[in-house]
């Protein structure tokens, strides 16, 4: 749609190859440009269907173009309306799932620390409390982790967290070698 | 549009900073002026600052700034979906996208957002720290290089779907896991139409005709082909033959018992299918019947318990094993009388066409149905051979009878009832075939139909006290005929499945091509093989049937002083130590369980733990209305104070 912005070079629907200052390269199509903010919204992969990858890109983070032909309006203007609400509920699910992820990730570790917290997640109830790891409510693993930094519980639940613990270890090892 | 536009964000910002869209307002009146098309429809919207409806549900259309509008929209779109934002010093922050102040400086908010590449640490990758994400982030405009979302719908309808994809994620539900997210489209299906050049598949037509005749050997081509020699020895699969001088005497015998056997009427489905006779063919039969190889008689209710299966499982056993399963045996004194239940092959005379109803009907064809019945006969009168050339001679005399009276009764249950009429009055051939007139039906079928399978729930003792009913009953009938009581047509119940041998079974088989001379031959062959020490089976009317219990195993003693659990081998080792937590996976998931190490003292006075709780480890009591609680610390011979063994 060309209106009284209709640049030469960012007509809406033409393909462009990009490089950037920081180095990327992608193609996309213009959806739109917008001269006041000088931002450039392209459209990248050719999947067809309502979703795709779009890209913001500050016009002044350019560093080289190029035409690659011209193609059709890539946004259908009938189609575009939206529903706040079923945006707002959108968002709320996302922030919800955000929170519930956030929740497993420790403040303040290492990321071999969550690589364990991740590993012992997968069969026992775990959570963080500040760096420690606390499985079942009972059993503390606490910095650095080891078989030998776990705590307390029953005898039986704390030798069940230090095995996976010297598992999980043993194969982050063998794992790490091997890259 | 802008002022729409500053109203969205305002209604999507609770308590954001105003000044991100102060200008806003100037700045549109501005720029209105300066554009060069204005849409009246829309004008009447925008100049309204403060409604946010003006986006809200409005198409977006031409605009005088409709790049910016489609920014706008665009970014709109993307709230509440997860975006990456490049920064100009080469970081990445990835975090759900909130709102941008288009009107500026093009800030960007984020929520719950985390730098996924962070380069201002270098070279102490290892001691990074994690840090939490930000409940909200707010990028400065001039720091943002570009802003990537993936998968970003632009339609309302792809929004909606990908609401309701992602609210079927939360819920996890079977149907969504084994979905594919994105399949949102159906290829549209058309028939497989050939090609114009297919040849039709001409080889198919004669593929199988006359193998042998195709002059080509299969074992002759591959061995010159690959070298592969056949090893195949036909005597290895099938029993070795006598080729000698007998060979054709014996061959001619074979093939004359084959065409015996193939041509033999039979009741069976599978068989009759094999054979190209064609039963019951108006009869609603599924599939399943008709072609499984689980066998079940025709009609039978598969409801509930069923004894009929008992029944065809016994005499395929007989069959199979030639009446040597047969465990019990009945008296040939009391064949004559009026016996209450001797087992299901109660071989008074008058059971003899019974048995060999209740025998053949269960689709064992042996050589002749007779023969199957004339074997069971052998197999429950014990080595007498007087009794059993006396119902040899029955046997005889009943085939004939049978014969006509049975050619008619080639269904299962919807003639049971006539059967039984007729089993039941039995005795001659000719009250077999007068068993037929409806007085003899009329009068049986009200305590037949006691019998029918459909009852079969109710309890043996009912069951048995009908079939004494029904022995009563025909023998009043029948004043004038001897009445064999054939109490062995109840069915007892599902614990003796002898007893419903005689119900179940009751197709008969006979066909006409019998040769009872020659069955009644083998007959006496195999009666040497009963038990003659077996005990035998009396039925006892007060028996109830056994149904297994729905209670738990374990009483919900409200005291539970005494609640013992039988497998005690876990107590020794329970010693300090919360039995639960030794079972592993259980552990998990058992969140309701309060493993206290603390506990000091029992809730209960009784100087042991609780019996529900995990101390005898097997069963995690969750939810129990006492305090789950284990003691790791109890006094060693407390388990057993008390206890009742």
């Amino acid at each position: 749609m060309e209106g009284s912005n209709n640049s030469e070079d960012f007509a809406v629907g033409c393909l462009l190859s990009i490089k950037t200052t920081l180095g990327d390269e992608f193609d996309g199509q213009v959806i739109t440009f917008d001269r006041p903010s000088n931002i450039l919204v392209l459209q990248e992969g050719s999947k067809p269907g309502p979703r795709r990858n779009i890209r913001f890109l500050k016009a002044n983070y350019i560093k080289e173009f190029s035409f690659l032909g011209q193609a059709d309006d890539p946004l259908d203007v009938k189609k575009c309306y939206i529903d706040l609400h079923t945006l707002q509920a959108r968002e709320e699910l996302a922030l919800r799932q955000a929170e519930a992820e956030a929740e497993r990730i420790g403040v303040g570790v290492t990321a071999e620390a969550q690589s364990i917290f991740d590993a012992l997640s997968k069969t026992l109830p775990v959570r963080w409390d500040k760096t420690v790891i606390v499985v079942m409510n009972e059993v503390r693993v606490s910095s650095p982790y080891l078989p030998d930094s776990v705590s307390g519980g029953t005898s039986v639940a704390n030798e069940r967290v230090k095995k996976v613990i010297e598992f999980e270890r043993k194969r982050l090892q063998a794992r790490g070698a091997s890259q | 549009m802008l002022k729409g536009a500053a109203a969205v964000e305002m209604s999507l910002q609770q308590g954001s900073q105003p000044k991100f869209y102060a200008n806003g307002v100037g700045r549109r009146r501005a720029e209105r002026e300066g554009g060069a098309r204005l849409d009246n429809k829309l004008q009447s919207g925008k100049s309204n600052s403060n409604r946010s409806s003006a986006v809200v549900g409005a198409k977006v259309g031409v605009y005088e700034s409709p790049s910016r509008d489609r920014l706008v929209y665009l970014l709109t779109c993307l709230i509440g979906h997860p975006v990456e934002v490049h920064l100009k010093n080469g970081c990445i922050c990835s975090g759900t996208y909130y709102t941008t102040n288009v009107e500026k400086e093009f800030a960007i908010v984020l929520k719950m957002a985390r730098m996924t590449k962070d380069v201002s640490f270098r070279g102490q990758k290892a001691e990074t720290l994690s840090k939490a994400p930000s409940k909200s982030l707010i990028i400065p405009g001039k720091e943002v290089v570009q802003v990537i979302a993936k998968d970003v719908s632009v339609t309302m309808d792809g929004i909606n779907h990908e609401l309701q994809c992602e609210k079927q994620q939360e819920l996890m539900i079977d149907s969504f896991i084994s979905q594919s997210r994105h399949v949102e489209v159906e290829r549209e299906l058309e028939p497989w139409v050939p090609d114009e050049d297919d040849r039709q598949c001409p080889e198919l037509e004669n593929i199988f005709d006359g193998p042998w005749n195709r002059g080509w050997d299969q074992f002759e081509t591959n061995e010159m082909l690959f070298g592969v020699k056949s090893t195949f020895d036909e005597e290895l699969y099938t029993t070795k033959l006598k080729r000698g001088p007998d060979m054709r005497e014996l061959e001619k015998e074979a093939t004359r018992i084959a065409r015996e056997i193939e041509g033999e009427d039979t009741q069976d489905l599978h068989l009759a299918e094999e054979r190209g006779i064609h039963l019951h063919e108006n009869l609603d039969i599924d599939e399943e019947t008709r072609f499984s190889s689980v066998y079940r008689g025709i009609g039978i209710d598969d409801s509930g318990y069923d004894e009929t299966e008992d029944i065809m499982l016994d005499s395929h056993n007989n069959e199979t094993f030639g009446a040597t399963s047969v465990s019990y045996t009945i008296e040939p004194e009391d064949l004559t009388h009026g016996k209450s239940n001797e087992g299901a092959r109660v071989l008074s005379s008058s059971s003899l066409d019974e048995a060999q109803c209740s025998q053949s009907c269960t689709g064992a064809d042996c050589d002749t149905g007779s023969c199957e019945y004339a074997r069971q006969l052998a197999s429950e009168i014990p080595l007498k051979s007087l009794s059993t050339s006396g119902c040899e001679s029955r046997i005889q005399e009943n085939l004939h009878g049978e014969h006509e009276g049975n050619d008619s009764v080639k269904e299962f249950v919807e003639e049971r009832t006539v059967e039984e009429a007729q089993l039941l009055t039995r005795e001659d051939s000719q009250s077999l075939n007068g068993k037929k007139d409806g007085s003899d039906k009329g009068a049986l079928s009200p305590n037949a139909t006691a019998y029918a399978p459909s009852n079969a729930s109710s309890k043996s003792y009912e069951k048995t006290s009908s079939c004494a009913e029904l022995s009563e009953g025909s023998l009043s009938v029948k004043g004038a005929r001897e009445v064999q009581p054939l109490n062995s047509r109840g069915r007892p119940g599902s614990s003796t499945s002898s007893n419903s041998d005689c119900v179940g079974a009751v197709s008969v088989s006979n066909g006409p091509g019998l040769s009872p001379s020659s069955s009644v031959g083998s007959l006496s062959s195999e009666k040497s093989t009963l038990n003659p020490h077996a005990k035998e089976f009396k039925l006892n009317p007060n028996a109830k049937s056994f149904t297994p219990s729905q209670t738990p195993v374990r009483p919900p003693s409200p005291d539970g002083s005494f609640y013992f659990q039988p497998n005690v081998p876990s107590l020794p080792h329970m010693h300090g130590m919360p039995m639960g937590i030794g079972i592993g996976p259980s552990f998990t998931g058992h969140q309701p369980v309060i493993f206290n190490p603390q506990v000091a003292a029992l809730q209960t006075p009784q100087a042991y733990f609780h019996p529900g709780g995990p101390q005898y480890g097997q069963n995690m009591l969750l939810g129990h209305p006492r305090q789950v609680l284990y003691m790791p610390s109890y006094q060693p011979e407390m388990p057993y104070k008390g206890r009742e063994f």
